[in-house]
């Protein structure tokens, strides 16, 4: 009783020790965390801007199903209600109010912005030029407008910095007074959310505030009773994508949940048996989150929703240890008798797993340590924990029965093998004869976000003008002054690709913050009122100007003199989230990632940017790059871990014969669960690698069981009944995932349900040995 | 958008049927006519900043429904296009071609929005955006527009265009500034059906 009281403490304490850590744990849900640690510089930037950057805050609205005219005044009437709340940073439709800010910003400090501030334009020459000019300009149709701005900016600073900061593409189209699509049928706004698009509960809190602010903004809007509302965005995304998880795991783990309860309530009988039987899994889980956040520092999302699949086998071990109690027996004396089976089956998947700790992704790694401590926990605590709280007289009544159909399949193995054996033989060549690859290789099949939300999205992005951001040139220094500086130093390389036809055009940080230096620089380069003052009167010689027009002029350039340099924190929201997605801090560094549009021929961008030591990043390319990666460390983690089963197995039953038993009935299953899968063109995706990887892992503990199952009832029968019980719950848990919408769910829930169901027929038809004689 | 360039279109599109009754209805469906229409102008502008009046000339094309051009031969070239929502300024003083839309420059906005209501004959938007005075007779009428919009009023105080019959004789524009302008046209060609 001692030692057994001593492991119940034991693991009473660890699991209070590992309940501490996970509480304390830093959960992380950045895509950039879970890759590899090896990354380049552009895939660790571009990963985080798409759940953290700039370009997350975006969210996208349409306003449809109403003439022109009522959605522009349904438009405006919702801007005027979003602007209202603190949630939205910018609210763009289009209207005056829109561009009002950075208008302002540009206006007020034109001096410290424009690139046309030198020396040389302030000399009585350059100002005599540029009055010139300006005579010139008041015989055209803007002076009305020139006219207004004439007086405190002769040299034309404002109009030269807002075609600058103007986007390179033409924007959406306006109609009454507002952004709508080319037909008119669409008003279209483009939002900017205070939260980050992985912030799912502010961007939900955003999207009730935009359905909230659109009904109350049709029903003030005369003739608006029809129109409808679309938003879309990596928030809208991430939102959805969670509702649809939530909804597609609870009421998948609901029916699972009943499924697996009512089988093995059926086996018991017994409902403390049944709590008994989650331990080995919950304690498992709970070890393996402490693990992975005191190893790694953090544990991913993605390891936390994904572990728990990868240890369900740890579900088998107390069906195992419950159901081959016979009656009379005790639980101790079972687990005396099966150990060695179940602790060679356990660490055939520990060692299945492992290989993914060598995985460079880091989310893979985690996995892997997740998959191995949460095992190694449960098969403890089966072992140390479990047999003392069974109740003594507990045996699983209803099992017997449970294995009835399998008891026939094995008396009638010998012509079965030849099936299997054709099957198998049919699968390989499927396979082999498989046309067009195998492999999926379109990223956005295995994107949760359904097909038409990314229509949408498409659609919303090409109409709002906002460009597809494909090249980009990076860079990074050590401080976000150097990194201002080099942006500059780019400015005119890019503008001269920009001439040459290479380039349609370029978005910088220092076009919209000039470094420090430069802005001490322009207002070195204003000379002081009493120069100034002098310099304009010889200069307005022979022009018809008025010798008072240019006062505001003097005015403004004088407080521009000593003005407080600009920096990140003043500028508007619309030009601070351009800023912001543009350069980046990156542990220790600061990164730009300046994007260029309309690149013609990529090759020769990349070759001029490597002259001026920026990379010239091709996304499609990265992400492309990253993919085949991803898959092809998950292919070969898959292949590298069943190797590690087989050896694994040959080593603990220290026999080939035995070994090449239990591993032909898991090839068998895996190839033809392969074959099924792409049977009729379907390609294999990697997380049905992945399956692959499982089916392996929990197949290969019913085929050892098979495989050292004494011949002769009762023991016999009950070996056969556990595993047939532990591959139905299997079953009935993956293959519900199976009816899941999120591809990840829906691709490991069908390849393993049909796995560790074949698994089992192909278990019970080659494992047996030869010579015993099933009753 | 300068109100002569307005006035020049409006003036071009001549009156295509000879109405019964003359009111804006009537000019309206005269305007809807035109398809395309081109003429020769010349402009004087006055500002507070300047000492002395402008004087240009140049030509003016218009093609129904929304693209107007206005080519200045002197004293400095230019070439002011409008199509649809896009403006496109090339050879200016600066050398430079400018594009952007209307709707970017929300004060000339209201303008553009004006400009193509006359030109397409829309009564319903020019008197939306413009208190719209038609005065005199067809044989010489005076169409004098108030911006309705605060943001045009800071530009333009009013435009008063003057026409006979089918030619416009002359445009005066007023701005709050004390800028002035007044355009004559001198001659028209066009193809109304």
């Amino acid at each position: 009783m001692r030692p057994e009281r001593l492991a119940l403490g034991l693991w009473l304490a660890l699991l209070v020790l590992c309940g501490v850590i996970d509480a304390r744990s830093d959960y992380r849900t950045q895509m950039g965390d879970f890759l590899p640690h090896s990354a380049s510089l552009a895939q660790q930037v571009l990963a985080g801007q798409v759940n953290g950057g700039a370009a997350s805050h975006i969210l996208l609205v349409s306003l449809k199903g109403a003439p022109t005219a009522t959605l522009a005044a349904l438009s405006e009437d919702l801007a005027g209600r979003l602007r209202q709340k603190g949630a939205f940073i910018d609210v763009m439709n289009g209207d005056d109010q829109s561009l009002a800010p950075v208008q302002d910003f540009v206006w007020r400090n034109r001096y410290l912005l424009s690139d046309g501030v030198t020396p040389a334009r302030f000399t009585v020459e350059g100002l005599h030029t540029a009055l010139t000019s300006d005579i010139g300009l008041l015989g055209t149709d803007l002076a009305p407008v020139l006219g207004q701005s004439l007086p405190a900016d002769p040299t034309g600073e404002a109009l030269n910095l807002m075609s600058a900061l103007a986007p390179a593409n033409t924007g959406p189209a306006i109609n009454d007074g507002v952004w709508t699509s080319p037909s008119g049928d669409a008003a279209l706004l483009f939002l900017h959310s205070a939260a980050a698009g992985f912030d799912l509960d502010a961007q939900q809190r955003d999207l009730g505030l935009i359905d909230t602010a659109f009904a109350a903004a049709r029903a003030e809007t005369p003739g608006s009773q029809a129109a409808s509302l679309e938003v879309s965005g990596p928030g809208v995304f991430g939102v959805r994508t969670r509702d649809v998880t939530k909804h597609d795991v609870t009421r998948l783990s609901i029916l699972a949940t009943i499924g697996a309860v009512s089988l093995l309530a059926f086996a018991y009988r017994s409902p403390r048996v049944l709590l008994l039987g989650l331990l080995p899994i919950a304690s498992g889980a709970l070890a393996a989150i402490a693990a992975v956040s005191l190893s790694f520092g953090f544990v991913h999302g993605i390891t936390l929703g994904f572990g728990v699949t990868l240890i369900g086998e740890a579900m088998d071990y107390a069906i195992y240890l419950f159901t081959q109690t016979a009656q009379g027996d005790t639980a101790r004396d079972t687990l005396t008798r099966i150990w060695p089976t179940l602790r060679l089956g356990a660490l055939t998947s520990v060692a299945g797993f492992a290989a993914m700790l060598g995985s460079s992704f880091t989310g893979f790694a985690q996995l892997g340590l997740f998959s191995i401590v949460g095992l190694i926990a449960a098969a403890a605590v089966t072992r140390f924990v479990l047999p003392p709280l069974v109740p003594k007289q507990f045996f699983a009544v209803g099992a017997g029965s449970i294995a009835k159909p399998l008891g026939w399949l094995i008396r009638h193995r010998r012509p079965a093998r030849g099936v299997a054996v054709t099957a198998l033989v049919a699968a390989l060549a499927a396979l082999l004869s498989h046309r067009g690859g195998m492999w999926d290789e379109n990223l956005l099949d295995l994107s949760p976000i359904p097909a038409a939300a990314q229509a949408l999205d498409t659609k919303l992005r090409h109409e709002l003008g906002v460009p597809d951001q494909r090249y980009f040139a990076v860079f990074q220094a050590p401080s976000a002054q150097q990194a201002l500086a080099k942006s500059e130093a780019l400015a005119p390389v890019l503008a001269g690709l920009k001439s040459a036809g290479l380039l349609g055009g370029y978005d910088l940080p220092s076009t919209i913050l000039p470094s420090d230096t430069t802005q001490r620089a322009r207002q070195a380069a204003l000379p002081n009122e009493a120069t100034l003052t002098a310099r304009l009167a010889q200069a307005q010689a022979g022009l018809p100007f008025r010798a008072d027009a240019f006062a505001p002029f003097l005015k403004d350039v004088t407080a521009a003199r000593t003005a407080p340099l600009l920096n990140a924190a003043n500028l508007p929201p619309a030009l601070a989230l351009r800023f912001g997605s543009m350069l980046v801090q990156n542990g220790a560094d600061w990164v730009v990632t300046a994007p260029l549009s309309g690149v013609t021929d990529p090759a020769k961008v990349a070759q001029h940017l490597s002259g001026s030591r920026a990379d010239f990043v091709d996304l499609d390319h990265e992400s492309a790059t990253l993919m085949s990666t991803f898959q092809h460390e998950a292919v070969t983690l898959a292949i590298v871990g069943s190797l590690a089963i087989l050896a694994l197995l040959v080593v603990g039953l220290r026999s080939f014969r035995r070994a090449a038993r239990v591993a032909l009935p898991l090839i068998a299953a895996v190839t033809i669960t392969a074959a099924l899968l792409t049977l009729g063109g379907g390609k294999l995706s990697i997380f049905m690698v992945t399956g692959f990887l499982l089916i392996v892992a929990i197949g290969s503990n019913y085929c050892l069981f098979f495989e050292r199952a004494e011949p002769g009832p009762p023991a016999w029968e009950r070996a056969i009944a556990s595993i047939v019980l532990a591959n139905l719950c299997t079953v009935a848990a993956y293959g519900l995932m199976a009816l899941s919408r999120i591809p990840v769910l829906h691709d490991i829930g069908v390849t393993v349900a049909t796995g560790t169901f074949l698994s089992l027929v192909c278990g019970a038809v080659l494992s047996l040995p030869g010579k015993g004689r099933a009753p | 958008m300068r109100c002569p360039l307005l006035a020049a279109l409006l003036l071009i599109a001549p009156s295509a049927r000879a109405q019964s009754a003359w009111s804006l209805d009537a000019l309206m469906i005269q305007m809807a006519q035109v398809r395309t229409a081109s003429a020769s102008f010349t402009e004087q502008k006055t500002s507070p900043l300047l000492t002395a009046p402008l004087t240009t000339q140049g030509t003016l094309r218009y093609t129904a429904p929304a693209y107007m051009r206005k080519t200045t031969q002197g004293p400095a070239p230019q070439d002011f296009i409008l199509d649809h929502d896009r403006i496109t300024m090339s050879g200016g003083p600066d050398g430079k071609t400018h594009v952007f839309h209307a709707s970017d420059a929300p004060q000339i906005g209201g303008l553009v929005e004006g400009i193509r209501a006359v030109l397409a004959g829309d009564e319903s938007m020019l008197t939306r955006l413009y208190n719209a005075q038609l005065g005199g007779d067809a044989a010489n009428w005076q169409l004098q527009l108030t911006p309705l919009d605060p943001k045009v009023a800071k530009l333009v105080h009013s435009i008063t265009i003057a026409g006979s019959g089918e030619r416009i004789t002359g445009i005066d524009t007023a701005s709050p500034d004390g800028s002035d302008s007044h355009m004559s046209i001198t001659e028209t060609v066009s193809d109304a059906p």
